[in-house]
């Protein structure tokens, strides 16, 4: 997204129409020092993503008393996110200025305090709030009035800054709603020269000038995306002059530039934060209009290429369009196209693409290829809140399933396909190891999901204490690897009847049989524990589509609105799957 | 330099129609003049004419003509 100056977010606020995107949000704004402007520029900048958000800022340095009085404005405003900003001035009070008039003794007692002071605040945010919150980091000083002896000195100005942004980032490893934004590298980033402006700081204790405001906005909806599912899960990438220099077809494999000279460095760059972001859980795809043979000798013998044949989980190397393509992609990975990032550096096919799917993110790279790395690292939109173990292991998977679709293409029937598969399911409570899996697939899952039911971890846990609801997950494996938790589930016990209040499958192993498979085996178990009906709800979506006759093929009767299963009914178990409950 | 970029400026930043701005407009005749809006149109104004505004003469600035008068003493020809 082009960043524009503060005035434009001003004036488009007053004029943006926003449409009901279904992705609504509320952040509240505490801060030290002035906010004005981050409201509209948020506001906008949401509406340019597709969500709409409700915003607040607090009366001006009022984060204390707005935290601490729970009649506050900011209680009555029930935020889901509040961002707290607050500025080395304010925290450190005189010793800003003066930290030496104070032993050293004086200033570790003073540091512990400070935090503590933060962290009785943070408590109450996630306590009585029951708010997320992003706390940023304090800016470690430039300037010290000791000037060049600052580095000899014992637990110096610095090392007071350094302490509490320690133990704040101590805190948030260990608080699931709590994020530590390093405000300090932003600073670092933009230089404290542009972000701090003198003038502007006696005016109107402006602590961070205006046009840096909207970048440090669009850092703050980096956050956003991930909590509305809106986190971008795969890369699409083209080849000729996007992950190598020339064009293969006629430069032949000795002839691309990629390696460690100048003309090749800006692609061995832009290969390995890729790579970075693959190694963090991001799907790898590739769509080029290339002679499938020339680009995969590149792909598998040029001794530069940092991404591996393996590492793409689908490669569509064709003379097919780029549209054709950009489906089949989303198909065979099963990953809805508004969960793809498209790199390619030809102008034509990045406006075809806009065009026809614009639902896809589309970068606009730039004729040099030396920034395509910095491009790529400046997006915000691959945060996640939470990395888990399957994380991880999920580009292998979809790898695996790639492997899955050229097998079934080679299986005569899909009966035969499935037999072959050897699928195995276990199904397992939730435990504290698969809650945060759990709450993640609730809060992801678009396709196979009958309620689109959002749960955030807190409210997972929850639900696993209470004996009156059961909250489950499965795992799935089979001849090509295991698939990890794909699949939750949580009912609500009411007697002798339950209430699916949560069935979803992860869209990568729909069409299997494997969730008439778990939900048999649900219906089993409750038949065993006395369940005379299940009730479940089929709530339509935009994108459920998938799920919306799974109840009624189940044999799932419509009573009113409600779909309803009586357990005198015999039940329909698929035979080429194996399914346990552990 | 003319009147009618500076007053684009103004327009844009308080995002109002250029008609709407003379030299006696104020805080009481835009109604988005704040004091911080203010702030950002002096941003714009540096910028655009390549000078710099000090805080004692942002204080002085309580309508349209006050601004064109700053930038007068800085050479700033309306003509």
């Amino acid at each position: 997204m082009e960043i524009k100056k503060l005035s434009y977010y001003i004036n488009q606020e007053k004029i943006i129409k926003s449409k009901n995107y279904g992705k609504k949000i509320r952040i509240a704004f505490l801060g030290s020092f002035t906010l004005n402007g981050f409201e509209e520029t948020i506001q906008v900048q949401c509406n340019q993503e597709k969500i709409n958000c409700i915003t607040y800022n607090a009366p001006y340095n009022q984060f204390n008393e707005e935290i601490l009085n729970e009649n506050s404005d900011l209680y009555k405003f029930k935020p889901d996110i509040i961002f707290l900003l607050i500025d080395d001035r304010t925290i450190l009070d005189k010793l800003f200025y003066f930290p030496y008039e104070y032993s050293e003794e004086d200033r570790r007692k003073f540091a512990e305090e400070k935090y503590y002071e933060l962290e009785n605040l943070i408590k109450i945010i996630t306590e009585k709030i029951q708010s997320k919150l992003v706390i940023t980091n304090f800016v470690i000083p430039t300037y010290s009035p000791f000037g060049i002896f600052e580095s000899k000195m014992e637990f110096g100005l610095k090392d007071i800054i350094l302490h509490i942004n320690k133990k704040l980032k101590e805190l948030s490893k260990n608080q699931d709603s709590v994020y530590l934004y390093d405000f300090n590298s932003f600073v670092t980033k933009h230089g404290e020269r542009n972000v701090l402006e003198y003038k502007k700081m006696f005016l109107g204790d402006i602590k961070i000038s205006f046009d840096i405001i909207p970048y440090l906005i669009y850092e703050f909806v980096g956050y956003l995306k991930p909590i509305l599912g809106l986190n971008k899960k795969c890369i699409v990438l083209d080849l000729d002059n996007t992950l190598w220099g020339g064009i293969v077809g006629e430069d032949g494999i000795e002839g691309i530039k990629l390696g460690p000279d100048p003309a090749g460095r800006p692609f061995i760059e832009f290969q390995k934060v890729i790579k970075s972001l693959l190694k963090s859980g991001i799907i790898l795809a590739i769509n080029s209009k290339n002679n499938s043979k020339d680009a995969m000798k590149v792909i598998k013998e040029h001794p530069h290429m940092i991404l591996k044949e393996d590492d793409f989980a689908c490669l569509k190397i064709n003379w097919n369009d780029k549209i054709a393509n950009m489906r089949d992609i989303s198909n065979e990975l099963n990953i809805g196209s508004d969960s793809m990032v498209f790199f390619d550096d030809d102008p034509v096919n990045r406006e075809l693409i806009k065009i026809s799917m614009p639902e896809i993110k589309t970068i606009d790279l730039p004729k040099d290829p030396s920034s395509y790395a910095l491009i790529l690292r400046g997006l915000n939109d691959f945060n996640v809140l939470k990395i888990t173990d399957d994380d991880f292991k999920r580009a292998k998977m979809y790898r695996q399933e790639y492997d899955r679709h050229v097998f079934e293409s080679t299986t005569k029937n899909l009966e035969e396909y499935l037999k072959k598969l050897d699928i195995k399911v276990k199904i397992r409570l939730a435990d504290k190891f698969s809650i945060p899996r759990i709450s993640q697939l609730s809060l992801k899952t678009n396709q196979f999901n009958l309620t689109t039911k959002r749960y955030q971890e807190e409210e997972i846990k929850k639900f696993v204490k209470d004996d009156k609801m059961i909250v489950g997950c499965a795992e799935v494996e089979d001849k090509f690897g295991e698939s990890g938790i794909t699949n939750m589930f949580i009912i609500k016990k009411n007697n002798e009847e339950w209430i699916l209040d949560t069935f979803l499958l992860s869209c990568r192993i729909i069409g299997r049989g494997i969730e008439e498979g778990i939900l048999s085996k649900i219906i089993e178990i409750g038949k065993k524990e006395g369940i005379k009906k299940i009730k479940a709800q089929f709530i339509p979506t935009e994108k459920n589509k998938p799920a919306e006759n799974f109840l009624s093929d189940f044999g799932f009767q419509k009573e009113e609105e409600d779909w309803v299963f009586l357990l005198q009914n015999s039940i329909k178990i698929p035979t080429h799957l194996s399914v346990k409950f552990e | 330099m003319s009147e009618e970029k500076l007053f684009e400026i103004i327009a844009r930043v308080f995002n109002i129609s250029i008609e709407q701005i003379n030299d006696q407009s104020n805080s009481e005749t835009i109604d988005s003049w704040d004091s911080f809006t203010v702030y950002i149109l002096l941003d714009e104004i540096e910028l655009a004419y390549n000078v710099s505004i000090t805080t004692e003469e942002s204080f002085e600035i309580k309508k349209v003509n006050d601004i064109k008068n700053i930038l007068k003493e800085k050479r700033v020809n309306f003509a």
